[in-house]
């Protein structure tokens, strides 16, 4: 960064002026119009016409997805038109059809769920469990009968960004990441309204920093966390309080650890190839890993007891995966599945859960004809224009 | 990430990370995985927020943080302290969340946030709705606003995004409505004129509804060479672009 800035410094300079120039010479030519009238010095003009232009994709983004093996269920995040699908978990979209339609859709402004980041199939009830992650500060709960613009039977007011839920069911707790506020928060399961979590592992000492992913070793009770990286030290009343960049990690706390409680181990390095952690799943049997991990396009595989800079045992990535931006994976340990929600293609992947390398799919499901790409727009906060190269740019 | 500027004086896209507390400057083609050409982090900088303004003149970025605006020299790169601070009672800026600096004028427009008729928990924020605030573009500590536009007249629940275009001194924000409502009524993209203070309208608005097929504007930007307004819609997931010769 020094280099580029050191030997900019002077084009810059001249480019700066030249820049400068033009901009006010065409912001002086203008400004000789008047200051702005107020359209008939009353009230306002309502400018009701259709956009010249209109960038929309239309087909679904997958977020994140369940399955529970009992019940063939497969429910899968829709974060583009803000949708729960349930599929069939055994269903496989054939390479001429145009897309799988799913069993069910859950969408609409009564629903509470829109940027669905999570989703969780209750066991017994087969409820589906959906996490906003941004716009809306909901956990709603949707019964086996929702369809359509349904109500949820209970919700959560959630403050804050979750991205993740795990779920304790002997002890009905739900585990979930809070990536803005850099905490884990544990809530009963069947709580609902604005109750308060029973738990919340919090502060500098935790490592915390921008957690996405939330898995639990119920065996050997721990829990595992990704973290982008975007780290916050707070300065409480010793300091400032200020942000910090770190390498992409895994935090692993007790299970019924609590407060300001620092990592047992972190798994990080550039040998861990991690590039945006996001959800993650546990093989108890295994004792594996499973990592979604975004920005690579890539599924990460680690060891349990792994550490510090550890390469991955197993990586699934290449264009025979059809992977592409994966937030969501689920596992089914009692078939041996993997279960992979990308966002930059509309369709969930399924493979053996030994896969490695660049391989192909089990099974495809399709929400869009083949070769459809996701135009990746996510809750657009802002939006830039580069006048130089007439582009629009899109924060996410 | 919830704002995004270009720089044309510079070439330079700027964006804040805030739950990185940084500021990233890139050049303004940078594309795929590259890394900004500056980082403004660190415990001098303090904490800058999730939008963010240039003045490419003056060379000065500007943040809000709910209740201050920071003023960082454009060209700092590592941990820097603001050179300016807008903060105390007087200033009324409580929420500011959005920002828009008229270097030719000498305007900050700011946007303030609100809860305001959320199904979520009662909260402060919740009993009084947002605003747009006009500052000096060179104010300094604990100084009032110029004017303040809000109340119910002005439609104004909350502000995102914000622009200004100085030629004819114009304030175009997007408006989005009740936070926790996903197809809010009432919302729009806005413009108000610097003159403008009280509970005044909008001059001109864009409203949501089934013609102009937006939702819930988020974000805007301004393309004046083709008189077109550049709107984000959450709701929408998209980008729309209007032909708003009016304004321009």
């Amino acid at each position: 960064m020094r280099r580029v800035f050191g030997c900019g410094k002077i084009p810059w300079l001249q480019l700066a002026l030249a820049g400068l120039i033009v901009w006010l010479a065409q912001a002086s030519l203008i400004q000789t119009d008047a200051t702005a009238q107020r359209p008939n010095n009353t009230g306002t003009v309502v400018i009701e016409r259709p956009p010249l232009r209109f960038i929309k994709d239309p087909n679904p983004a997958f977020s994140a997805v369940a399955v529970d093996s009992d019940s063939n269920m497969l429910v899968v995040a829709d974060e583009n038109l803000f949708q729960i699908m349930e599929y069939d978990r055994r269903d496989s979209t054939p390479a001429r059809a145009t897309l799988t339609e799913p069993k069910r859709v859950i969408s609409g402004t009564n629903t509470k769920a829109e940027m669905i980041c999570g989703v969780y199939i209750d066991p017994k009830t087969k409820e589906i469990y959906a996490l906003n992650g941004d716009t809306q500060s909901w956990m709603p709960v949707f019964s086996t009968d929702a369809r359509g613009n349904a109500n949820p039977s209970r919700y959560l007011n959630i403050p804050g960004h979750p991205f993740q839920m795990a779920v304790d069911e002997e002890k009905q707790l739900i585990y979930m990441s809070i990536q803005s506020d850099n905490k884990i928060e544990v809530y009963r399961k069947q709580a609902s309204g604005v109750e308060k979590p029973v738990r919340t592992i919090e502060g500098n000492d935790t490592q915390l920093e921008d957690p996405h992913g939330i898995a639990i070793d119920f065996k050997n009770n721990l829990i595992y966390v990704s973290n982008f990286g975007n780290g916050r030290v707070e300065g409480g009343r010793t300091g400032p309080t200020y942000g910090k960049f770190d390498a992409p990690s895994i935090t692993v706390y007790p299970l019924n650890a609590s407060g300001n409680t620092k990592p047992l181990r972190i798994i990080e390095g550039p040998a861990t190839l991690m590039n945006w952690p996001s959800h993650m799943a546990f093989h108890e049997d295994r004792q594996e890993l499973f990592v979604a991990n975004d920005a690579d396009s890539s599924i990460l595989v680690f060891r349990a007891t792994d550490q510090g800079n550890a390469a991955p045992i197993r990586v699934i990535k290449g264009p025979k995966t059809g992977i592409k931006h994966p937030p969501g994976i689920a596992l089914d340990a009692k078939l041996g599945e993997l279960y992979v929600a990308s966002i930059g293609v509309p369709s969930v992947t399924v493979f053996p859960v030994t896969a490695n390398g660049d391989v192909a799919p089990l099974r495809v499901i399709r929400s869009a004809p083949a070769g459809a790409v996701g135009l990746m727009i996510g809750n657009p906060g802002a939006v830039g224009y580069d006048s130089k190269r007439q582009q629009i740019l899109v924060p996410n | 990430m919830h704002d995004v500027r270009y720089d044309e004086v510079h070439d330079e896209i700027v964006v804040p990370v805030p739950y990185a507390e940084a500021i990233l400057t890139f050049r303004g083609g940078a594309d795929g995985q590259e890394g900004p050409i500056r980082i403004i982090q660190g415990p001098k900088t303090g904490q800058v927020g999730s939008r963010l303004d240039v003045d490419p003149i003056h060379n000065e970025i500007f943040v809000p943080t709910s209740t201050s605006i920071l003023v960082y020299p454009r060209e700092a790169n590592g941990d820097t302290a603001p050179i300016r601070i807008i903060k105390g009672p007087d200033t009324q800026l409580r929420r500011a969340q959005s920002i828009a600096v008229d270097p030719i004028n000498n305007i900050i427009a700011v946007g303030l946030n609100s809860d305001f008729g959320s199904e979520g928990p009662a909260t402060e924020e919740a009993q009084e709705k947002g605003a747009i605030l006009l500052f000096n573009r060179t104010d300094n500590g604990n100084v009032k606003p110029r004017a303040v536009i809000r109340g119910d007249k002005s439609g104004i629940i909350r502000i995102n995004q914000m622009q200004v275009y100085p030629p004819k001194k114009l304030i175009v924000v997007a408006q989005p409505g009740i936070h926790d409502h996903m197809e809010p009524e009432g919302a729009f993209l806005g413009v108000w004129s610097y003159d403008d203070n009280g509970d005044v309208p909008p001059r001109w608005k864009l409203p949501v509804g089934p013609r102009t097929t937006l939702k819930k504007p988020f974000g805007v930007a301004l393309n004046p060479k083709d008189k077109e307004v550049i709107i984000s819609d959450m709701r929408q997931n998209g980008v729309l672009v209007f032909s708003v010769p009016e304004i321009f």
